[in-house]
């Protein structure tokens, strides 16, 4: 009670005090929101591609393989499975001149491939697909959220574009399943049975090939499963084994996927170091600045402290309290305000697949717990130096 | 049993090459529940003297000994616990914590000690009814006249229940009426508590009033003498 009312009584300058705290800690907050959305993109991507192989055409070469390669890639020592990958543009057209994550897009999606990979998208309102899925659609929490669709409803796929061309082609598929949040790349993906995706293979290949290709029989990519929890060195040494093997495709190692995703992890959090940096240099120094005046101001009491009986230790105890309740007050505050600004940008940025931040548990955890650190940390300097008056001294200043 | 031995009591400090021998060679008795004031000149020794007995200072050389209990050779946190516990201190300046209340400021020694708050609180409240402000519980010292505020500062200094209570010109912020008031007070305080007064003053009312004045001059005890009281 005495910490909050000294505090209280130097009511300016403990609101600038806690203002240094509540900029750093927003700063923080929002950064760390920021960096924490990226990194769960990243770190979804780093689970999908850590726990199967990549197999396309091979370099310079045009992405449309023949479905017979599905028996070659199965004869592989240590390939248990092997299913054929279709994307498309969800959008196509759509000028995405600054992009902060993957784009809306139509992916195939074969049920038994969650039963490989450790990336798990369940579904959370309605069903799954089937094999044998036609005008069907499971959306991504984002895109259905985009889109304002539910589980029966329509949508056309792809997305026809205002200046579409007149021979432009979309088709209706049903709603039948919205997907769980992931935080990563499955959030913006519109999911439909391979049959499906062949046939928007068709839509998209060119007009002089369109006769000449059955889009049943080829695919863009081929996603390869070990037995399931297999480690990537085992991953790995069947994409190379592919690659020695299987003519025609080449298959990518995941540790050289998964490590492009870990280094653009890295560049999120020097972001995020940066912003406690920040924090800690304006927060920490206001802290310290208003410690030390305090402690100067106070002479006399601490001398008096220290005449009824109070050790160094309890002064310094006093005098840490007020610090860390400083950095607690600023630290709630400022954590507040990041989190109320990054739901209103995301709640902005919805209608056009724009959520750049994610709040999650530990950075709550870092921002409280750092700003309270912070007022610990700068206020032991201040703190030291009271608890080690000599009550002789403190008694005889003249404040 | 003597409440305060001094035994051959020194106190230098150095100025720049000089030393200043504050304290030199003082050796005293006080018995329990005597009151005792301390007259000098200023630069006399009077406040050292008193900063030592109340083991503020460490001395130079010789011994403090508190009911007995040499203090020269307790650690930091040994000599603020006797302090805590023995010793009250009443100063010319007050020194009330302006974030506390009068009750608070009244209990602020009971945070560093290992008495009872519960027990505190009651102690206080008649401390405070001893010194007539128990209209003023909830007040700020900046609320109150000076004499309120060293009423506070005496009610304080008692806390404790010590066998000690040290002051260091108590009466030299009040006008003549509030000094004899607070006079008054500690002699009455003095008998019904049983505590030992020990006063540093200027102020010869409070000096003649006090059982015993011992007289400070260039550190060392040039008088020591009981106080004759007109019948």
């Amino acid at each position: 009670m005495e910490i909050v009312r000294n505090l209280a009584r130097r009511r300016l300058r403990s609101t600038l005090t806690i203002l240094g705290i509540v900029i750093g800690i927003f700063a923080l907050t929002t950064m760390g929101a920021m960096a924490a959305h990226f990194n769960a993109l990243l770190d979804g991507g780093a689970r999908y591609y850590g726990s199967s192989i990549q197999v396309g055409a091979p370099d310079g070469q045009a992405s449309i393989l023949p479905m017979s390669k599905i028996d070659e890639l199965k004869q592989v020592d240590g390939v248990a499975a092997v299913f054929p990958g279709y994307g498309f543009d969800a959008k196509p057209g759509s000028a995405n001149v600054v992009n902060f994550g993957p784009p809306d897009t139509i992916l195939s999606r074969d049920p038994a491939e969650n039963t490989y990979n450790a990336l798990k998208t369940p579904v959370a309102h309605g069903r799954d697909l089937t094999s044998t899925s036609r005008g069907e659609v499971v959306l991504g929490s984002s895109i259905a959220n985009e889109f304002k669709k539910n589980v029966g409803d329509t949508i056309d796929l792809p997305v026809r574009p205002k200046d579409a061309k007149p021979d432009f082609v979309n088709h209706a598929f049903i709603v039948v399943g919205i997907l769980a949040p992931t935080q990563t790349a499955p959030d913006v993906f519109a999911y439909v049975g391979v049959p499906d995706a062949q046939m928007l293979l068709e839509d998209n290949l060119p007009v002089a090939l369109r006769d000449t290709i059955d889009s049943t029989q080829v695919a863009q990519s081929f996603t390869v499963y070990g037995q399931p929890g297999a480690s990537i060195g085992t991953l790995d040494a069947i994409a190379n084994r592919i690659n020695h093997r299987v003519g025609g495709v080449k298959a990518f190692k995941p540790s050289d996927v998964v490590s492009a995703f870990k280094s653009g992890g890295a560049i999120f959090t020097a972001i995020t170091t940066a912003a406690a940096v920040l924090a800690l240099v304006i927060g920490g120094l206001s802290v310290v600045n208003t410690m030390i005046m305090a402690v100067t101001e106070r002479f006399r009491e601490i001398g008096l402290k220290k005449a009824v009986g109070a050790h160094t230790g309890h002064v310094l105890r006093e005098y840490l309290a007020e610090a860390v309740l400083i950095g607690f007050i600023g630290g709630a505050v400022g954590y507040a305000l990041g989190v109320a600004l990054t739901n209103l940008l995301n709640l902005a940025g919805r209608s056009s697949n724009l959520e750049l931040f994610l709040i999650t548990p530990t950075l709550t955890a870092i921002a409280l717990g750092f700003a309270v650190a912070l007022g610990a940390l700068a206020g032991v300097i201040p703190a030291f130096r009271a608890a080690r008056l000599d009550p002789v001294t403190a008694l005889r200043t003249t404040n | 049993m003597s409440s305060i031995e001094l035994v051959d009591l020194t106190k230098h400090y150095k100025q720049g090459r000089n030393v200043v021998r504050a304290l030199d060679g003082v050796s005293l008795e006080i018995g329990a529940g005597e009151f005792v004031s301390i007259v000098g000149r200023s630069g006399s020794g009077k406040t050292t003297l008193l900063d030592l007995i109340g083991l503020l200072l460490r001395p130079t050389s010789g011994q403090v000994l508190i009911a007995g209990e040499d203090a020269s050779r307790l650690k930091d946190n040994q000599r603020a616990d006797m302090r805590g516990q023995r010793i009250g201190f009443i100063f010319q300046e007050y020194n009330l914590l302006p974030a506390l209340n009068v009750l608070e400021n009244v209990m602020l020694p009971l945070r560093y000690t290992k008495s009872r708050v519960e027990d505190g609180r009651g102690r206080a409240l008649e401390l405070l009814e001893a010194v007539q402000l128990s209209d003023r519980l909830k007040h700020r010292p900046d609320e109150l006249s000076g004499g309120q505020q060293q009423r506070v500062a005496i009610a304080r200094a008692l806390i404790n229940r010590p066998a000690i209570v040290l002051g260091d010109e108590p009466t030299g912020s009040v006008d003549t009426q509030t000094s004899q008031e607070l006079v008054g007070l500690m002699r009455w305080l003095n008998r019904e508590e049983g505590v030992t007064f020990v006063i540093v003053t200027h102020d010869l009312d409070l000096a003649g009033r006090a059982d015993r004045m011992i007289g400070l001059k260039d550190g060392r005890v040039i008088s020591d003498a009981p106080v004759l009281h007109a019948a």
